[in-house]
């Protein structure tokens, strides 16, 4: 413990202050904007950390990472666009909400979650980082299709009205994440000869073009259900006797972050869709949710920054980045000269303490920053969607040329608008889509590891108990639906 | 209580070094005003371009120098510009496309050779103007603790034994890594080992430490903290390493080979001989400064200043044939 004191005391020194602030605000602002994710908050302030002595350098980057897992759900609840990609389930019942008039509380719910969410993987993170961090390695090629499969199960759950054009939204996925190198042979795949197509069509121009361009598209187009104006809007926060009433989405999205987040390669997007499908799967009222549910903004909120302190769990125990923000981070321990592995906590426990205790720093000055937002978002949220949407397709197709600092992801961006509103016209929910494009290069290239370290043999995938748990899983999650149905109609005629 | 932060010094003096540096320079360059444009070199900010993944060892290696060239390029910003896309053809193109223009420079490595002999990309050694080559980043083999494997000998001869059931993984398919690895094998007589690719370096050294796979292809700062903690041994290295004096390199081993990732800088086409030479002088005073001989001990990498630049070309265009010849042996050639 008195480590623990030692910790906060150096996270409380001014310079470390300003730094976490600093990562605070930067980090809300870079998970807000459609583009921009907690990776490029990262790498963009990675020159700015040379400068710096080790301790605040890495302060102002763990508070980045935070703060942008929270940013993500503003733009999510305020008009349907996830931030970044981990908030994309927040939109489900967060902008649901908004239609509602509710923005307050959506806001009021996920900073709360938010919040608790980065304390309880921070605490995880302080539990965890000796002992169990070696549990992350035994994630294998045949463990990872487990989970890839396990996730895309989640579809059937997504798919609305109706299924048939909910899987074949998730196949469109399917089908753009086969574009570019295929990574175990080399091989171009569906890149029509140019080098343009080479590393994919990316996660973040298909997010900025279904959900800011071709939801643009369909206002002009009218047939976007216009928010209720500023007068009928409820910018109310929730009391905070009814934010503690979601105690339990909050805790099981948290545990549920912190066993994804561990486990490298997994990440934030597929915790928090998980998490979201968990309530759903939990709940009495499972048809409320993509309507307002507040569980349903909660959860996902609660694991996408549980996840933060979990992905520091591989990176700082073993040195392995579980995400790119992770591999940016270590990026920045590298120059620091701090070398994450076995040896850190022996070697520089200070100022892993330092980290714990920046960690839960950051969380309040997370809240502190998400708090302060909260009228200037409610305001955009009223602002006219002749004004507002605009506006957003202009920032989003500017966030997505500054990731990779390349024209085409513009052009990806435009290209995924006019699909995702052809789609929405014929009524295909995009979301199934996104998720095939996230899980697709997971369950492929995981599967064919798998069967070439086993000569082929697809037993491999039964041998190993978390793998077949997974793939049980993924059945059940799969078939549920259908079951529901059946078992409701059923009673119905009976 | 831990040690009090000793950063705002430092920070001021690295602060007042590069005022003084930067006042030093424009009252020369005000004192032999004679013939401005030359004189005047660089009279605005340098960019370097970066098309590795942010975080990554390039990508590092740009930032580093980007962070340590001021002083040695008149005061002038040097910022690292992002260009990623197209296996790096969008950071090349970018870099090809501002022929003649000493303000932008690139950071070249094995990968883009390897790429341009894939065919992969659509650009040739000569596209740009090689400067120096920096450091070098020689290939190992390592094991985690529990292998069986006690030396690279153990290894080949369990392959030969069970045909196809020792894997090794590395980064990427087709790749430098993965050539380094080729070419060991066929020095060993062609033993079926089994390449796993995975997306990272990283990713290839946790699937050996978890037990995936046998072995891990890869480079010594990917696994330096495993070999200090006793997790993972290192069988052999390409390049005897000063941090790896006990571990038999590959000639030790009897194989006669060095494959190596490195890294360099490399002008866009058509800089003249004199600015060639300018630059090289400047970017060989920046990596001799402390802040970057700091970075090099820290990211764990060696210098092998190739500073002829001529050299450094005919070293590239010599790594895209011999690249070319043996991804012709293993019939991976695109354009065939």
């Amino acid at each position: 413990m008195t480590e623990f004191g030692q910790g906060l005391a150096t996270a409380l020194q001014p310079a470390n202050l300003a730094a976490l602030l600093g990562g605070s605000v930067l980090g809300v602002f870079a998970g807000a904007v459609p583009g921009l994710s907690s990776t490029v908050g990262l790498a963009l302030v990675l020159p700015v950390t040379f400068a710096l002595e080790p301790t605040p350098a890495l302060l102002m980057m763990i508070s980045i990472y935070m703060a942008a897992e929270y940013g993500g759900s503003i733009t999510a609840i305020a008009i349907g666009v996830p931030g970044s990609s981990p908030a994309l389930a927040t939109t489900f019942d967060g902008y649901a909400m908004t239609r509602r008039g509710e923005a307050g509380r959506a806001f009021g719910i996920s900073l709360f979650a938010s919040m608790s969410g980065g304390i309880l993987g921070t605490l995880l993170l302080v539990a965890a980082l000796g002992p169990l961090s070696r549990a992350a390695i035994a994630f294998g090629p045949p463990e990872y299709f487990g989970l890839g499969v396990f996730g895309l199960a989640i579809v059937a759950n997504l798919v609305g009205s109706d299924p048939l054009k909910g899987i074949i939204s998730a196949l469109l996925g399917l089908l753009a994440f086969i574009v570019g190198l295929d990574v175990l042979t080399g091989a171009p795949r569906l890149t029509l000869g140019t080098t343009v197509l080479m590393d994919g069509l990316g996660l973040v121009p298909m997010l900025i073009g279904f959900f800011a361009i071709a939801e643009a598209l369909n206002g002009v187009a009218g047939r976007r259900e216009n928010v209720e104006g500023a007068a009928g809007m409820r910018g109310a926060l929730p009391a905070f006797r009814a934010l503690f009433r979601l105690w339990r989405p909050i805790l099981r999205g948290s545990a549920i972050g912190g066993v994804i987040g561990a486990i490298p390669g997994a990440g934030a997007t597929i915790a928090s869709i998980v998490a979201w499908n968990e309530e759903r799967r939990v709940s009495r009222t499972p048809e409320r949710f993509g309507s307002g549910e507040p569980a349903g903004i909660a959860a996902p909120e609660a694991a996408n920054n549980a996840c933060v302190g979990a992905a520091m769990i591989p990176l700082l125990a073993l040195g392995i980045p579980g995400s790119a923000s992770a591999a940016v981070l270590l990026g920045g321990l590298t120059v620091q000269g701090v070398a994450p592995g076995p040896l850190l906590m022996t070697e520089q426990a200070s100022l892993v303490y330092a980290l714990y205790a920046g960690f839960i720093v950051a969380v309040v000055f997370m809240l502190g920053v998400g708090r302060l937002g909260i009228p200037l978002w409610v305001r955009v949220v009223s602002l006219p969607p002749r004004i507002l949407m605009p506006l957003v397709v202009g920032v989003s197709l500017i966030g997505a040329f500054v990731l990779r600092g390349n024209l085409a992801d513009a052009w990806f961006a435009l290209f995924f608008g006019l699909a995702g509103f052809l789609m929405l016209r014929r009524g295909y929910p995009l979301a199934p889509a996104v998720l095939g494009l996230i899980l697709g290069p997971m369950v492929e290239t995981n599967y064919r590891r798998a069967l070439a370290l086993s000569s082929g043999s697809h037993t491999v995938f039964l041998e190993s108990p978390i793998a077949l748990v997974l793939l049980l899983l993924a059945a059940a999650s799969f078939a549920a639906p259908a079951l529901r149905s059946r078992l409701r109609s059923g009673r119905a005629t009976g | 209580m831990p040690a009090a932060p000793k950063g705002p010094v430092t920070s001021h003096r690295v602060a007042a070094r590069r005022a003084w540096a930067s006042l030093l320079v424009t009252a020369l360059l005000s004192a032999c005003g004679s013939s401005p444009d030359e004189a005047a070199f660089p009279s605005r900010p340098i960019e370097i371009v970066s098309w590795a993944t942010p975080g990554g060892p390039s990508d590092l290696l740009a930032r580093a120098l980007a962070d340590a060239a001021p002083e040695h390029f008149g005061g002038q910003r040097v910022t690292v510009m992002t260009r990623q896309g197209g296996a790096g053809a969008a950071g090349m193109q970018y870099l090809k496309g501002r022929a003649g223009d000493p303000y932008v420079l690139g950071v070249f490595t094995a990968s883009g050779t390897v790429n341009m002999a894939t065919g992969r990309i659509p650009f040739a050694p000569g596209d740009f103007t090689p400067i120096l080559r920096i450091q070098i980043d020689p290939f190992l083999v390592a094991v985690r603790e529990e292998s069986p494997f006690r030396t690279l000998a153990d290894l080949i001869e369990a392959a030969r034994a069970r045909p196809g059931e020792v894997s090794m993984s590395g980064f990427g398919a087709a790749s430098a890594h993965f050539l380094g690895f080729q070419r060991l094998r066929a020095a060993a007589g062609d033993p079926d080992i089994r390449w796993i690719a995975y997306e990272g370096s990283g990713d290839a050294v946790v699937a050996a430490l978890g037990g995936h796979t046998d072995a891990a292809h890869t480079n010594y700062n990917i696994v330096r903290e495993h070999l200090r903690a006793g997790t993972m041994r290192v069988l052999a290295v390409a390049l005897p390493l000063t941090a790896l004096r006990d571990t038999p390199t590959y000639l030790d081993e009897g194989y006669d080979l060095t494959p190596v990732h490195w890294r360099g800088v490399v002008g866009p086409p058509g800089l003249s001989p004199e600015v060639r030479a300018d630059l090289r002088e400047r970017l060989l005073a920046t990596i001799r400064t402390a802040g970057f001989q700091e970075y090099m001990a820290r990211a764990a990498m060696e210098y092998a200043v190739m500073d002829d630049s001529d050299a450094f070309g005919a070293w590239i265009a010599e790594e895209v044939e011999t690249s070319r010849a043996l991804l012709g042996r293993l019939g991976l050639l695109m354009n065939e």
